[in-house]
């Protein structure tokens, strides 16, 4: 899989470096090609694993650089196919977000069977790891004055899960000068080998703490509100909070405590 | 001794330097941006333009939007004007003497535009967060 990254970062490299070299003169006074910024403050994105912590949130980078056809926005790499008035379609590589929650686990030692049994001895038991999976789809972006649309499809390209991903995706913003507020849902459609793969229970991870479990296709979704307010022409303040419902099949996963994700972030934003 | 005129051109320097129509003038401008997105491109703002000069004399405010002074005062040291614009880019406002090839002081207004023609600009990433 690593190869694999490498692989798209020559690319950007091989391709895209090259002409953001040679646009920087001649982009004098137009939109620079690249976006900068970082975010200091305070957030956390709770983790729906048993024996999991929330994930926290002190830094956040933003990294995005986008040229005519290639593009790179922290951490996805696309190449725009098609950009015209009513749509923007483009080939994009991401990295699976699903695998972040496996981060953040412990291992912890249980004294309780499946049925609730006390055990002759505690055992040590740890959440199964799950790997990163590289991710090929199309993505088409559109907008106007009615709010933004964004449809994507993903599936893995890296043979860790074999699985795809069809994501949409709705925002909707309003800006009262410094003040911006903008409401946005999603709703992705896991399917079954996705979740499997990430929410699921192998036999061999099976035992007596935890059964096996296979988990099928499943529909999360999302609504997000993000509040800024631009106090310079660099420096905002962005308030942000997000909620994640897992679906059915990964709720029920005994490796799932809750099938709520709520996050939250507040903190200083400068943009270059 | 050769470092008496040294010092004597030191010491003289800033004076000659100094513009002959400096007069301490010190100008302020609220609000000092405007903010624009493709639903809102331009900005309809009333500016509360202030001036202080450490002199009494005549003195006159410009901006880019026309050749003549908006509003000129005799015999004052200090000034206050509201302005009614529509901006859409950045502009001054600046203030001179009689001589209305010399600034004295200027402020610039800065338009800044949050929206993209780049449709991509605008995706949500699906990693750990996404505040953009």
């Amino acid at each position: 899989m690593i190869r694999r990254i490498r692989q798209l970062l020559l690319m950007l490299l091989v391709c895209g470096a090259s002409p953001c070299l040679a646009d920087t003169a001649a982009e004098q006074g137009t939109e620079s090609r690249w976006r900068l910024g970082a975010a200091l403050g305070y957030g956390l994105r709770s983790n729906p694993l048993i024996q999991s912590d929330d994930i926290p949130i002190i830094v956040d980078f933003d990294v995005a650089w986008f040229g005519d056809h290639w593009f790179f926005d922290n951490g996805d790499l696309g190449l725009t196919l098609s950009d015209n008035a009513l749509f923007t379609a483009s080939i994009v590589a991401r990295v699976n977000s699903d695998r972040v929650f496996f981060g953040n686990t412990d291992t912890r030692f249980v004294s309780f069977d499946l049925t609730g049994a006390p055990l002759s001895e505690a055992v040590a038991f740890s959440v199964p790891d799950r790997d990163y999976a590289v991710e090929l789809g199309l993505e088409m972006l559109a907008g106007g004055s009615w709010g933004a649309l964004q449809l994507s499809g993903f599936h893995d390209v890296s043979g860790t899960h074999d699985g795809y991903e069809l994501y949409a995706n709705y925002s909707y913003g309003w800006r009262e000068q410094r003040l911006y507020v903008e409401p946005s849902i999603g709703v992705s459609y896991k399917s079954a080998r996705l979740n499997n793969y990430y929410w699921g229970v192998t036999a061999e991870e099976g035992g007596i703490v935890v059964a096996r479990y296979d988990a099928t296709a499943g529909i999360n979704w999302q609504a997000r509100l993000l509040l800024g307010y631009q106090l310079s022409r660099n420096w905002g303040v962005s308030l942000v909070t997000e909620y994640e419902r897992i679906n059915d099949e990964a709720a029920a996963s005994p490796i799932v405590d809750e099938r709520n994700v709520l996050g939250f972030f507040a903190g200083l934003a400068y943009r270059f | 001794m050769r470092l008496f005129p040294a010092l004597a051109l030191v010491l003289v320097a800033p004076a000659l330097a100094q513009d002959p129509v400096d007069t301490g003038m010190q100008l302020t401008v609220k609000p000092v941006l405007c903010i624009t997105d493709n639903r809102n491109p331009t900005c309809d703002l009333s500016f509360l333009v202030v001036w202080q000069s450490g002199e009494t004399g005549y003195y006159c405010l410009y901006n880019d939007f026309s050749e003549a002074p908006i509003h000129c005062w005799s015999e004052d040291r200090a000034g206050r004007l509201h302005d009614d614009r529509i901006v859409r880019e950045n502009f001054s406002y600046w203030m001179t003497s009689s001589d209305p090839g010399s600034r004295l002081a200027e402020f610039t207004v800065e338009v800044l535009r949050m929206d993209s023609d780049d449709r991509r600009r605008k995706r949500r990433t699906r990693h750990v967060w996404d505040i953009n």
